[in-house]
């Protein structure tokens, strides 16, 4: 059992190390950002994929979005994928169509296999551009947004391209202020320092790009996987493609703002890691492939941060189970050392990261409410451990993976 | 003091001290202080003349009083609705550009000319020029942004701080320093000694036009569009790589290491290198140019796309980049760039551009 919790601490310190380097790193370290000064180019042809299903709420902010970015409008088409709506998505989507002919081909997808995966495999028959860009409907980009985002795809080594997504209805409760500071903390700090180490920035699947002929090399979407922006990061460095981050190509997103949708967002995003966890990971760590050493060491760590809760839980019911049975596993100072270590440093690692997020982005009272963040972490620690269990258990229970859309909560026309 | 008084004040105690933390991020969380969304500027398209097109419309209500002034030949000072001091000049005379007491060669007024206008020598001007025709700078002037509907000619030892944009051509003389947004609707032209930052044009020449030495010409690239289809032939090499003089390469080629072209090789796609990348005399590549590292361009190459390196780039005389029909950009940190360049488009040195002369 010990040994056990051992190993457990190791891991455990290894994020924390990877949390401080990362941070140090954005703080102190070179940036890059080699594509963002890309300001002038023969703009090559784009498709723009915007995932739609039951978005009334929010389609129409995007396209209008879309239709005013400085992008060539002759070289530029958006694909409203509407996914088995129910609601007015597609008496919006067709009345947009009409509005800008030429500009929008909607595809309105009303059967076939559920999630954002199958409804992008299937659309894929209106596209014929060798740069592809993501959208869901909730986001809205800005106008140089485009240019930004294609831009890193004049580099023949790049297949994926991501940029920063930045909550829009961050006043509205605790919940949205906590997932403000999350987002900056991942985007800000952790996204950029993995593109400026050459380590293994994340496709998000929104506001993101893919190369088409690095897709068709891959196998194309696969529709098996619930977060198939993580999937796809994985099967592009494995064929050696690598996945850009753009952390000066933002876009506003909308963010749960309750805690039940939330919960649901992340058990999804959890049980989709770990499907690619269980794919990738021992294939990335020793498998025959074009990512480099560095990249299977991160990649292999990225694979494993929704594992970490789960561990961390059982790691605490092995504290006790040893203090219980008596186990001293370390002794006098250096027991009080580790401790204390840990407790100064260990714990605060990603509150370390998270507030110097929110100092890069000059945006200071909201550091404040860090000590809120342990609500938070203490909810998604419960929500991602029940996922994983319900994911382990699923063999037995024959529960099958279905898609939960992410309810949106915006209410202006 | 009883048993119970004093557990429950230490619970108190404990329990205040608890909270203490909480005290700033309950105040935050009621205040709504900084519950903005993060400022993402959503019109801001990174235009080059972005400031030079605000400054128009800040100026636009001089136009018609400098028409009248153009038409009597006078001169008008006043204030804008921002508090800025004005001289509206309808001749070209530079004496009331500087103010009765004030340091004899500093203009801190907003200046407007409506004629052809010559500076003096080592004038400084702290505030916008506005020039509706010609303007010709002294050596050593110091300027904080120029808008000029017409040609602006920059003399020896010139300083722009801002941005300086010309609906005609721009010239800078020798050893200017040009900082911030450097634009024309036209051509740019840089003499040696110059230091840049950020240039766009439909063409920017580097010192005088110089014929075709070196290396001899590149084989001729058509003005097509930039091949981003990499899918036939992508080349992937885990080392070093090197493309043999004259050789052609059809599709793109990416290198995890140093990357050299020999001469007159000739890529139909894009080049990438992860480490130094050599590119010899005479190199045409009809896609664009990425290195990772450091970027060094022989004499008379020709590339159609966006040539990016993310440490240094240098770039010999004879080089040309883009099309003025399909401008393209020119990016790196450090730039250092021979006379003789042209670049269609933008260049843009994050740092500091350095044009050199001709070896």
């Amino acid at each position: 059992m010990v040994y056990c919790l051992f190993a457990i601490v190791i891991v455990i310190s290894i994020y924390t190390a990877r949390h401080y380097w990362f941070t140090l790193n954005r703080l102190f370290g070179f940036q890059r950002h080699p594509y963002i000064d890309t300001d002038t180019a023969d703009w090559p042809q784009v498709t723009i994929l915007v995932a739609a299903h039951n978005e009334e709420k929010v389609v129409s902010h995007i396209l209008a979005a879309l239709m005013g970015v400085n992008y060539p409008a002759e070289r530029m088409l958006v694909v409203p994928v509407n996914d088995r709506s129910t609601d007015r998505t597609r008496e919006i989507i067709d009345r947009f169509s009409e509005e800008h002919p030429g500009r929008i081909r909607p595809f309105h997808r009303t059967g076939g296999k559920g999630g954002k995966a199958a409804a992008l495999k299937d659309a894929m028959e209106l596209v014929d551009t060798e740069v592809i860009l993501i959208f869901d409907a909730d986001y809205i980009p800005g106008t140089g947004l485009i240019k930004q985002l294609v831009a890193p795809f004049f580099d023949p080594e790049v297949g994926g391209v991501m940029g920063r997504v930045v909550p829009l209805n961050v006043g509205t409760n605790l919940l949205t202020r906590l997932l403000d500071l999350e987002r900056s903390g991942g985007y800000q700090v952790d996204q950029q320092a993995r593109m400026n180490l050459r380590l293994v920035p994340q496709h998000g699947g929104t506001v993101a790009g893919v190369r088409l002929s690095a897709l068709k090399e891959i196998g194309g979407w696969n529709d098996n996987s619930l977060t198939e922006d993580t999937d796809l990061t994985y099967r592009l460095l494995l064929a050696g493609w690598k996945t850009v981050y753009q952390n000066r190509s933002e876009c506003y997103e909308e963010v749960p703002e309750t805690w039940h949708v939330r919960i649901k967002q992340i058990m999804r995003w959890a049980k989709g890691h770990n499907q690619a966890l269980a794919n990738y990971s021992l294939h990335l760590l020793f498998g025959k492939h074009r990512a480099t050493l560095r990249e299977r060491i991160d990649g292999f760590l990225l694979l494993g941060v929704y594992i970490m809760a789960p561990l961390t839980l059982f790691g605490w019911l092995l504290a006790l189970g040893v203090f219980y049975e008596g186990i001293a596993p370390l002794h006098g100072v250096i027991a009080l050392l580790s401790i204390t270590a840990y407790s100064a440093i260990g714990n605060f690692a990603a509150f370390f990261e998270i507030a110097a997020a929110a100092r890069l982005d000059y945006t200071r009272q909201r550091i404040c409410l860090l000590p809120f963040l342990i609500l938070g972490f203490g909810v998604s620690i419960f929500s991602v451990s029940r996922a994983f269990v319900s994911q382990l258990m699923a063999p037995l229970t024959g529960a099958q993976f279905h898609w939960d859309k992410t309810e949106r909560f915006r209410t202006t026309p | 003091m009883s048993h119970a008084v004093a557990t429950a004040g230490l619970f108190a105690l404990a329990g205040a001290l608890f909270l203490l933390p909480l005290v700033p991020a309950i105040a935050e969380l009621r205040l709504k202080r900084d519950a903005q969304a993060l400022n993402v500027i959503q019109q801001y398209a990174g235009d080059i003349r972005h400031f030079s097109f605000g400054f128009r419309s800040y100026a636009a209500d001089l136009l018609g009083p400098l028409q009248q002034c153009v038409a009597s030949g006078g001169t008008v000072t006043g204030t804008l609705p921002h508090g800025d001091l004005y001289i509206l000049l309808g001749r070209a005379d530079t004496a009331p550009l500087v103010r009765p007491g004030a340091n004899a060669n500093t203009c801190d007024l907003l200046v407007a000319c409506g004629t052809d206008l010559t500076l003096s020598d080592g004038m400084t001007f702290a505030k916008e020029i506005y020039a509706l025709r010609r303007l010709t700078g002294g050596s050593g002037c110091s300027y904080r942004a120029i808008l000029g509907d017409a040609s602006v000619d920059l003399a020896r030892g010139s300083a722009v701080t801002r941005w300086a944009h010309a609906a005609g051509i721009l010239r800078a003389d020798h050893d200017c320093d040009l900082y911030g947004r450097i634009s024309s609707e036209r051509e740019i032209e840089l003499k040696s000694g110059c230091l840049f930052q950020r240039l766009h044009a439909p063409r920017i020449r580097f010192g005088p036009a110089v014929a075709l030495a070196r290396g001899g010409a590149a084989r001729p690239l058509s003005p097509g569009s930039v091949p981003l289809a990499v899918a036939e032939g992508r080349r992937l090499v885990d080392g070093d790589l090197e493309i043999a003089p004259g050789e052609t390469v059809q599709g793109s080629v990416v290198a995890r290491g140093k990357l050299w072209i020999g001469a007159g090789a000739r890529i139909l796609g894009s080049v990438k290198s992860n480490k130094h990348m050599k590119v010899e005399a005479g190199v045409s590549v009809a896609g664009s140019l990425i290195s990772a590292s450091t970027m060094h361009i022989g004499p008379d190459c020709r590339i159609a796309g966006p040539v990016i390196a993310e440490q240094e780039m240098v770039l010999e005389t004879g080089v040309r980049c883009g099309f003025p029909s399909r401008p393209t950009t020119v990016s790196a940190p450090a730039i250092e760039v021979e006379e003789g360049v042209v670049v269609c488009g933008t260049i843009w040195a994050r740092n500091e551009g350095h044009v050199t002369p001709k070896p």
